[in-house]
């Protein structure tokens, strides 16, 4: 069985055709990021994102409810895996200011419940906990015992035995887990993951992720560089920024697009670009590996008509090798479960656009370098 | 055959090889299979037995029949160390990266702070949140800003801003080391197996507790202080009344048939008869009886002379005897002022290699706690030339302590830190001064340790959870399950694509890309790597990238066959004319792994290694192992279908 055997086609005769498509998937990527932004994870944004397993089959929409009114904003709830099991997810990292009051009002009213006109006072309070402390360490402990048997995350603030201060902290995801655990109360949860990145994380993160990406293309640039003539690596790697820039664009296209696809961008999906910086570049190296090749055999044969020569040649294999990665990375995202799915959806687009461009885009701007200077490429 | 000897010496070798470092993994989770029938058998009779028993109870009680499985063959545990290891996202746990509060570090530190201060460091602290700056800096900049000179609040007047800045740093460096020394005491305290506790830029520490089932727990665990107390051990004549009063008890409670107690003893009895094996049938039956008639005292052991109480207990013992101790009716045997605990480390070892603990009786209510240290060096005695630990207290601490050691001259204080007892020095005389010293460390590292830990004790830095992500187990059996059903189908997807494409040729292919997987497990398992499952996504990817070796061959042999060259000549160009694509494809690709490796975190990680891992294997089987194959064939003169 063959397929592309013994093709003809002038393909760079069509570049300016595929220029042009390229630049529309382009701009439509970049006019959708400037426009409608990227859309990042809490890995690269910060928040915090729970998963909770109910022991019966729960209603969402109950829980959006639940959640709606408790002041967190825009609370995204959905179900995750099956019927009893919900994701809640949120961008504050902290409790808002508005709703601190309520929080700590939520904690007295336990510590009243507790211990009915105990004397204590709030000592200190923090974004991330409160401080109360009581008249004697024998109460601080029962109530952190008591608190804690209710859901409150509650500690001792120093093991020394007079400790009178207890500690309460008060997330986001702590607070959501509290109310819930309130108003589901026939149908009791597990936390089966919970994340809470801090923005600072998310920054560096972010900054790393570009520096990672950027750094694997020069990384890419030199090596070429030193196995073909420079401006081979040149075509290569604008091709492979030709894949990033409209991988990354189209992926804020579809974001939002496909129902059930979670698009946004965290680290596995980095991870993905990354991989798809060193797979796409396979294909161009396949057929800069066969124009180097010809041009030794064929030496007087006119750049253009070379390179037609070379693509054609290499079609088959560059469209089987492809055809193989997809085919896994296909299986993964259907059964690789939600937390592979954008990953693998990166990697599907990433890879049908990395073998587009080893076609059309590098060898193409190559040509075109060529006819411009009206220098004689040649390889080493 | 000659011509291939060496090439296949190697590639045998490297097939027995990568079963030799899975083996470990395949004895693992036969091993683990085998541990969960039993504890899931144990657990229908506990239950049928005692219907009413609480979920924390009926758990504790599991936990000893695992533990005890365990113990029974060390092989289990060995295998478990060198097996493939699975991630927290594969097989559950938490990850907390804590990073140490500087700011309330800088305002414990200050002299004298004042209104100015309290809010630039406020400032500074809100700036440190975004900033790559450190606090101390930013704060020193904010006062150098106001033209306050830093030596207004740190440090002595003499001194330059450099030069406290650099104290400063060096202080908040100490407070990282220190909490990551109570950090690391803690989880070793809680017994969470594989943990990882690892130091990330200056001030953060990331915990990866694997399997952790109550993850409050584990929070409160992590943000506590450590404690140092000093507490009375009491004399052997009362402590031996106390055991002698539990062992009757414990006996009584044996006798009316208390189920659990009964299956516990049981298994020390197992125990002691294979270890005991060589023994005649009558000692064996005492021993029996001696088990039945006292069993606190078949656990914990006491010195046959009588010249101390401390009781000898066997490492896999200890949370024998306090489950047993939390026994209501062996409780109110015990004063209410006392309590029975262990020593830190162990003091020795048996001849099968368990580690043996001493159990003191100490009074509950410390006589003294570490708030009142303010120094700690370790040091060796001059003496004796033996680790010491060197205490300073404050002025308030050392008239205490003054008191406590002139009140018992000749009794024994333990130093008990975080629950467990250091040393236990008998009082030689009163210590005025607030000068004191623990010895009983086996050397000057840990003499090192604890002075760190000391020092911790005195001067806690708070520490905040930046980031936290927890993944319950189920959710990462559900991973393992989808990460194992994709690369399963992955592969059949492509080794029949393959087959159909090009026949033989790609049969050769498809066989050869199992043992691509194979060595990519083995080398994870061998470097000791993490199965995470990114990781498993690179399989996969792999999976799919690894035929584009062979794809570039074949397409190469066929264009060969083509130019109408034999077999044995196609397959030769064939091999030699793809060389240098797939060496270049797989080298930048190689390169990204790199720079993946370098950039990520955890998972990422995982991934990157993964890929490299992968490419190495690929290029070995494509070029190696196919390459044989085919010489092979051609030589004997087969015809290879190509499709």
């Amino acid at each position: 069985m063959r397929v592309f055997h013994n093709l003809n086609v002038n393909w760079m005769g069509m570049r300016k055709a595929f220029y042009i498509l390229s630049l529309v998937l382009f701009l439509l990527g970049m006019l959708n990021i400037v426009f409608r932004g990227l859309v990042f994870g809490i890995d690269f944004k910060g928040g915090s994102e729970i998963v909770l397993q109910f022991e019966k089959p729960v209603d969402v929409a109950k829980i959006r409810n639940d959640l709606a009114n408790i002041g967190l904003g825009a609370v995204e709830v959905r179900t995750f895996g099956a019927e009893t099991g919900v994701l809640v997810r949120t961008e504050l990292q902290e409790i808002p200011k508005e709703i601190y009051p309520k929080v700590v009002e939520r904690i007295r009213e336990n510590i009243d419940k507790i211990m009915p006109a105990v004397p204590y006072q709030i000592v200190d309070s923090t974004i991330n906990s409160i401080t109360v402390e009581f008249t004697n360490p024998d109460t601080t402990n029962t109530m952190i015992a008591e608190l804690f048997a209710q859901g409150f995350q509650t500690g001792k603030v120093s093991e020394e035995p007079d400790n009178k201060q207890m500690l309460v902290r008060v997330g986001i995801a702590d607070w959501i887990k509290e109310v819930l655990r309130e108003k589901v109360k026939d149908n009791p949860f597990q936390v089966v993951k919970e994340d809470r990145v801090g923005p600072k994380i998310g920054e560096e993160l972010k900054r790393d992720a570009v520096l990672a990406v950027l750094l694997s293309l020069v990384v890419i640039l030199i090596y070429l560089g030193f196995r073909f003539k420079f401006i081979f690596a040149i075509g290569a790697v604008t091709a492979l920024f030709h894949d990033v820039l409209i991988t990354v664009g189209l992926y804020a296209v579809l974001y939002g697009l496909i129902p059930g696809l979670n698009l946004e961008i965290d680290l596995p999906v980095v991870a993905a670009f990354l991989t798809l910086v060193g797979y796409s570049i396979n294909d161009t190296v396949i057929v800069f590996d066969r124009i180097r090749e010809n041009m030794k055999i064929h030496k007087t044969m006119p750049l253009e008509e070379l390179i037609n020569k070379s693509i054609n040649q290499t079609m088959s294999r560059t469209i089987i090798t492809g055809f193989t990665t997809l085919l896994a990375v296909f299986v993964l995202f259907i059964l690789g479960g939600d937390v592979l799915r954008a990953f693998s959806f990166t990697l599907l687009f990433g890879i049908i656009i990395g073998t587009y461009s080893s076609i059309f885009v590098a060898s193409a701007l190559v040509l075109d370098y060529a006819q411009r200077t009206k220098k004689k490429v040649q390889f080493s | 055959m000659k011509e291939y000897r060496f090439r296949i010496i190697i590639i045998l070798a490297a097939i027995a090889l990568s079963i030799y470092l899975l083996y470990p993994t395949f004895l693992d989770y036969q091993n683990s299979k085998h541990i969960q029938s039993v504890v899931e058998q144990k657990k229908q009779e506990i239950l049928k037995q005692n219907p009413q028993i609480s979920k924390s109870d009926l758990e504790e009680l599991l936990t000893i029949v695992e533990d005890s499985i365990k113990q029974s063959d060390p092989s289990i545990v060995e295998n478990r160390l060198k097996r493939l290891k699975l991630g927290l996202d594969l097989q559950g746990g938490m990850r907390v990266v804590l990073e140490v509060n500087t700011a309330k570090l800088l305002e414990k530190l200050a002299n004298n702070p004042d209104q100015v201060f309290n809010s630039t460091l406020a400032e500074a602290k809100k700036e440190a949140e975004t900033s790559e700056e450190s606090v101390v800096e930013i704060l020193a900049r904010k006062l150098q800003q106001k033209g306050i000179r830093l030596s207004r609040y740190f440090g002595n007047i003499r001194q330059d801003d450099a030069e406290i800045i650099a104290q400063l740093k060096k202080d908040s460096e100490d407070a990282v080391t220190r909490a990551m020394e109570i950090i690391r005491n803690r989880v070793d305290q809680y017994g969470v197996s594989e943990p990882s506790i690892q130091r990330q830029g200056s001030r953060r520490i990331i915990v990866e507790l694997p399997g952790i089932a109550k993850e409050e727990e584990a929070k409160q665990l992590l943000q506590g202080t450590a404690l140092l107390e000093f507490r009375l051990v009491k004399d052997p004549d009362f402590t031996y009344q106390i055991m002698e009063r539990i062992d009757k008890a414990l006996a009584k409670v044996l006798a009316a048939g208390n189920d659990s107690l009964l299956a516990e003893l049981s298994d020390t009895t197992k125990k002691a008869d294979t270890t005991a094996a060589a023994d005649t049938t009558q000692k064996q039956l005492t021993e029996e009886e001696f088990k039945q008639q006292h069993p606190f005292f078949s656990v914990a052991l006491l010195d046959p002379q009588g010249r101390s109480a401390d009781a000898f207990v066997k490492e896999d013992d200890r949370n024998k005897i306090l489950r047993w101790l939390s026994l209501p009716e062996v409780k109110k045997e015990i004063p209410d002022n006392v309590e029975f605990v262990f020593s830190a480390k162990p003091v020795s070892t048996t001849q099968d290699g368990k580690k043996v603990y001493f159990m003191y009786l100490v009074n509950r209510q410390p006589e003294l706690t570490g708030g009142v240290v303010t120094n700690a060096v370790a040091t060796l005695d001059p003496n004796s030339s033996a680790p010491i630990v060197n205490m300073e207290m404050n002025s308030e601490g050392a008239v205490e302590w003054a008191r406590i050691t002139g009140a018992n001259i000749g009794k024994r204080i333990a130093i008990m830190l975080d629950g467990k007892v250091f040393s236990a020095p008998v009082v030689r005389g009163k210590i005025p001064g607030g000068r004191s010293q623990i010895e009983g460390m086996e050397n000057l590292d840990e003499a090192k340790l604890l002075e760190i830990v000391l020092k911790a004790g005195a001067l806690p830095a708070p520490v905040d959870v930046i980031e936290e992500r927890i993944v319950g187990p189920s959710l990462g059996e559900d991973s393992v399950q989808g990460g194992l059903n994709s690369a399963l189908f992955g592969y059949l997807a492509v080794a029949i694509f393959m087959i159909i494409y090009y026949r033989q040729s790609g049969s050769i292919a498809a066989g050869v890309l199992i043992l691509t997987i194979l060595f990519i497990l083995s080398v994870l398992a061998g470097f000791k790597a993490t199965l995470t499952l990114p990781g498993i996504a690179g399989i996969v990817l792999t999976i799919g990238m690894a035929v584009d070796a062979n794809v570039l061959i074949f397409e190469r042999m066929r264009e060969e066959l083509a130019t109408g060259k034999t077999l044995k000549a196609s397959i030769d160009s064939g091999f030699s004319k793809a060389m240098s694509a797939i060496i270049d494809s797989n080298i930048t690709t190689f390169f990204t792994g790199i720079i993946l490796y370098q950039f990520g975190t955890g998972p990422v990680q995982g991934f990157a290694l993964t890929l490299m891992i992968g490419i190495a294997s690929t290029l070995f089987s494509a070029l190696v192992i196919s390459r044989l194959i085919f010489d092979y064939l051609a030589s004997k003169g087969a015809k290879i279908s190509i499709g």
